[in-house]
């Protein structure tokens, strides 16, 4: 027989298993959620998966149903990840943006915790009226995470003058077979609050989930589009 | 293979990794462009209407 050869799971495969976690937790499926039995503190890439996926981690313990509450090795596994995962001093917009999530989300929703979490960074906001539609779209399809209920209100605030925009980028990733960027802007236009009509948004966010469902982080953002705004099939 | 959840990772190399997978790159669309799929059937077709090519007259009597 052949010696089995031992390697480290790639984080995509990390990441995925956890989206999938996250999203079946917000289906109402499976167990109770707990994030530390999702992301255990002794998986080597725990936390480098928990900053990718940032505060989607935590939307179960957002929804306003009866479940584990979170506990103290959901905040020591969170806290690992914030500490070594900090964005740099060239970091980009985004990164910046998703750790705020996540701490703003800590903040929220492991309040129970000791754990002393870090303050909020300051995330620059200039890019939102600036940025031409196509490049705000692709920008704000990797904020996905954000568009949980209470989370960044400003920048929400500010992405609503621009939802038209955000409108065609859902068309044009639609067009262009782009699952994921398709499924983090339909989560967004789910909680802005003047979706056009015409878009179709319930089922454009079903039919992204059919064509792009192999993808968990997909799966993920259209679950919670239906699970916090009542949108999509 | 047998993968290992607890293997140590290096740390520079995971959080260039980390940062990547933040923000990646668009993806190049994949879609059909219903002019050139357009301009592909019109020239199929006129390839299938067009008449056989003359050919010189081989039947002698």
């Amino acid at each position: 027989m052949a010696e089995q050869t031992q390697g480290a799971v790639p984080l995509s495969a990390v990441i995925a298993d956890a989206a999938t976690g996250v999203a079946l937790a917000l289906r109402g499926e499976g167990d109770p959620y707990a994030l530390s039995a999702v992301l255990r503190q002794s998986d080597a890439l725990a936390p480098a998966a928990i900053r990718v996926l940032g505060a989607d981690v935590l939307a179960p313990y957002a929804m306003d149903l009866p479940g584990a509450p979170a506990g103290g090795d959901d905040a020591e596994v969170v806290h690992q990840a914030l500490t070594s995962f900090p964005p740099g001093a060239d970091a980009s917009e985004v990164s910046v943006w998703t750790y705020r999530g996540l701490v703003e989300a800590s903040h929220t929703l492991l309040s129970a915790s000791a754990r002393d979490w870090p303050p909020p960074p300051d995330a620059a906001t200039g890019w939102v009226d600036a940025d031409p539609w196509p490049k705000l779209s692709h920008r704000v399809s990797q904020l996905a995470a954000l568009a949980l209920p209470g989370l960044a209100p400003g920048l929400a605030e500010q992405l609503t003058a621009r939802t038209d925009d955000l409108a065609r980028g859902f068309v044009r990733a639609v067009r262009r077979r782009d699952w994921l960027q398709a499924a983090g802007l339909g989560r967004w236009l789910a909680r802005l609050p003047d979706a056009p009509e015409s878009l179709g948004l319930d089922s454009g966010l079903a039919f992204v989930r059919h064509m792009g469902g192999d993808d968990p982080r997909v799966t993920l953002h259209v679950v919670a589009a239906r699970r916090f705004y009542g949108r999509g099939w | 293979m047998v993968t290992d959840r607890t293997a140590p990772v290096e740390t520079a190399a995971l959080a260039a990794e980390v940062e990547g997978l933040l923000e990646p790159a668009e993806a190049d669309g994949v879609f059909r462009d219903t002019r050139e799929c357009g301009g592909a059937l019109l020239l199929a077709a006129l390839l299938l209407i067009s008449p056989p090519t003359p050919r010189p007259k081989t039947d002698v009597r």
